[in-house]
C-alpha cells in the first residue's frame, strides 16, 4: 500500500474487494440506462435545425430586409457593438474601470456594412446587371441621399405587403435601395449567402475557411431573439440552461442562468459581466467550503454521513474500531 | 541521480500497484454513497467513447444518419447521465466532509474538472450545429466578450471543435487521472468520529490498538 494508506488504514477492518470488477458492471448499466435514453428520445436537437437565412427569407422577407438595411444603413446595434468587433467602447460591458472586454479589445474586427451587405453585393452586381447599375447608382449618390433613400426604405419596409413571397412598397422615392435589397432576398433565397459571408471572412481560405461568425451573426438581434422567444430560450426564460422543445439541457448551468432572472441583474447592461463574478464567487465559496466556518460544519449538523455509514456506527458507535483486528497484507 | 529509480520510488510510496488495482477495501467503504464516484466514471467512459465515433465521421454523418444520429443521442444522454453523477457524487462528497485528513487538494482536484466540463459542455453545445447551437453561440458571445475571453472564437468551428475534442478532453482526462490517482494513494476518507465533536476528527483517525487506553 501507498505510505498514506498504509498510515489511514492502520487498524481498520478490511474487506474483500474487486474494483475493476466493480467498475465494469457500473459501466455495464450506465451503457444500458444511456442506451435507452437514445434509443427512446433520440437526439433532441434534430427536431431543431439551425436557422438559415435562406429559411428567413423565404418564410419572414421584411424581417431579413429589415435587417439586412440595417446593416446596409449602418444602424444596426452589431455596429457599435464594441469589442472584439468595433471600437466602441462604451458598449463594452463593465463595473467601473474594470472592463475586461476593452482590455481584450477589437482583434476581430467587424464592418456590418461592407462585411454583410456591400461585399455580397458585389459579388451579385457580377450576376445580375441590374444590381450592378443600382449599385453604381447609389455608390455615386451624395452620401446625404443615400441616408434620403435608406430612411424612406426603412420606413416603408413596416407598411410593406408581401403578396407570392414578393415584398411590394407603398410608392415612394427610395432611389436604387429596393432593387440592392431585393438583390440581397433573391440571393439569401438561393441559399448562397451563408457561403458568400464564409468566403469573404478570407478568400484566400475559401476551401478552409470555417470561421462562421458573420453568418452566425448575420441572423442576430431582432430575428433569433423571435426565434429563441418562440422556444423560451431567451436569458430572462434561463437562456442557455434549456434547449428548444420538452428536454433536459445544461440544467447543470441553473445557478449561472437564475442570476440573469433577477431584474437588476437580467435587465442590466453589464448584466453577464455581474452575473458571472457573482458567480464565480459562489464557486469560490463550493470550492473553498472546507476551509470556510461555519459551512464546514453543515456536515456534522446535518448528518447525512449516519446513513450512509449507518452499517459501520451500528457495528462502531463512536466511528472508530475498537481494536486494531485488521489483517494486515 | 538515476531519475528512473526516483520515479520508481516514488510511485512505490505514492501509488503502488496494490492501490491501482485494490483486492480489498476498509470495511466502512460500505453503502449507497459511494456508488456515484463510478457512476461519474462510467459515464464519463460512455461520453469518451461515442464522442471518438462522432469524431470520426462528422458532422453530416451524426446529423443525417440513422446511426449517426443514434451516437449523437448517446453522447447527449450520456452527458446528461455524466452530470447526474456528478451532482450527486460531490453533494455525497460534501455530506461525508471527504476533505478531512489532508484531502482538500483531492476535493479542489474534483472542482477543476467540474468547471472544466462547463467549458467542454458548452463548446459541445456549439458544435451541435443546430438552433440550440447557433442560439447559443449568439448568447454566449456577449458573455465571453463581456469576461474578456472574445479571443477565443467560438464561432469559428474548428477552433470550438479541436478545443472540444483536445484541448477540454485533454484537460478532463488528466485531472481526473490526477483525481483518481489522490483518491487511490489517499485511500477512502475515515467515518466521522464521535459526530466530529470534542476532537479534531482529522478524518484519518487512528483506531485503537491492543493495550491502548479504551
Amino acid at each position: 500500500m501507498s505510505v498514506l494508506s498504509d498510515k489511514n488504514l492502520r487498524g481498520y477492518p478490511m474487506k474483500p474487494y474487486d474494483m475493476v470488477r466493480e467498475g465494469l458492471i457500473v459501466f455495464g448499466v450506465m451503457l444500458t440506462i444511456i442506451l435507452v435514453l437514445a434509443a427512446v428520445w433520440g437526439f433532441p436537437g434534430k427536431n431543431y435545425g439551425p436557422l438559415t437565412i435562406k429559411e428567413v427569407a423565404t418564410k419572414a422577407p421584411v424581417a431579413f430586409l429589415k435587417r439586412t438595411v440595417s446593416y446596409f444603413s449602418g444602424t444596426s446595434r452589431l455596429q457599435t457593438y464594441g469589442p472584439p468587433y468595433t471600437h466602441n467602447d462604451n458598449h463594452a460591458q463593465h463595473i467601473g474601470p474594470f472592463c475586461p472586454n476593452c482590455w481584450v479589445g477589437v482583434i476581430y474586427p467587424l464592418n456590418a456594412k461592407v462585411d454583410f451587405v456591400m461585399q455580397p453585393l458585389q459579388q451579385i452586381a457580377a450576376l445580375d446587371p441590374n444590381v450592378a447599375t443600382a449599385l453604381n447608382t447609389y455608390q455615386n449618390a451624395s452620401a446625404k441621399q443615400q441616408t434620403e433613400w435608406n430612411n424612406a426604405y426603412t420606413s416603408a419596409l413596416n407598411k410593406a405587403q408581401v403578396t407570392h413571397g414578393r415584398v411590394v412598397l407603398p410608392a415612394g422615392d427610395y432611389g436604387p435601395v429596393p432593387v440592392l435589397m431585393n438583390g440581397m432576398l433573391t440571393f439569401a433565397r438561393t441559399g448562397l449567402l451563408e457561403a458568400a459571408l464564409t468566403f469573404n471572412t478570407n478568400p484566400n481560405m475559401a476551401p478552409y475557411e470555417t470561421n462562421y461568425t458573420r453568418p452566425l451573426l448575420y441572423l442576430g438581434g431582432p430575428i433569433m431573439n423571435t426565434v429563441a422567444g418562440h422556444f423560451d430560450e431567451k436569458g430572462g426564460e434561463w437562456g442557455m440552461s434549456h434547449i428548444a422543445g420538452p428536454y433536459p439541457g445544461a440544467w447543470w448551468l441553473w445557478p449561472y442562468t437564475f442570476l440573469y432572472q433577477i431584474p437588476a441583474i437580467g435587465n442590466s447592461p453589464n448584466g453577464d459581466l455581474i452575473a458571472f463574478l457573482i458567480f464565480l464567487v459562489m464557486l469560490l465559496i463550493a470550492v473553498l467550503a472546507p476551509m470556510i466556518p461555519g459551512l464546514n460544519r453543515i456536515p456534522y449538523v446535518i448528518p447525512v454521513y449516519k446513513i450512509i455509514w449507518r452499517d459501520w456506527y451500528a457495528k462502531y458507535p463512536s466511528g472508530i474500531p475498537s481494536n486494531a483486528s485488521r489483517k494486515r497484507v | 541521480m538515476n531519475i528512473d529509480k526516483v520515479l520508481q520510488k516514488g510511485l512505490k510510496s505514492f501509488l503502488p500497484l496494490k492501490d491501482d488495482l485494490p483486492t480489498e477495501m476498509p470495511a466502512y467503504v460500505n453503502s449507497f454513497g459511494y456508488f456515484f464516484g463510478t457512476m461519474t466514471l462510467a459515464s464519463l467512459a460512455v461520453v469518451f467513447m461515442s464522442g471518438t465515433v462522432l469524431a470520426f465521421f462528422g458532422p453530416d454523418w451524426w446529423h443525417f444518419s440513422s446511426v449517426g444520429q443514434f451516437f449523437n443521442a448517446m453522447h447527449f444522454w450520456s452527458v446528461e447521465v455524466f452530470y447526474l453523477a456528478v451532482i450527486m457524487h460531490l453533494t455525497f462528497k460534501f455530506f461525508k466532509a471527504a476533505w478531512r485528513g489532508n484531502r482538500f487538494r483531492t476535493w479542489v482536484n474534483g472542482w477543476i474538472i467540474f468547471i472544466i466540463t462547463i467549458f467542454s459542455g458548452i463548446s459541445g453545445t456549439l458544435l451541435q450545429a443546430n438552433w440550440d447551437a447557433q442560439w447559443n453561440s449568439q448568447q454566449g458571445k456577449a458573455a465571453f466578450n463581456a469576461l474578456g475571453l472574445s479571443w477565443m472564437n467560438w464561432m469559428n468551428y474548428t477552433t470550438v471543435l479541436t478545443l472540444h475534442v483536445v484541448f477540454f478532453a485533454g484537460l478532463i482526462l488528466f485531472f481526473v487521472v490526477t483525481h483518481l490517482a489522490f483518491v487511490r494513494s489517499e485511500s477512502p476518507v475515515h467515518p466521522i468520529v464521535n459526530g466530529g465533536k470534542g476532537e479534531i476528527d482529522d478524518g484519518n483517525a487512528r483506531a485503537l490498538g491492543e493495550g491502548d487506553e479504551k
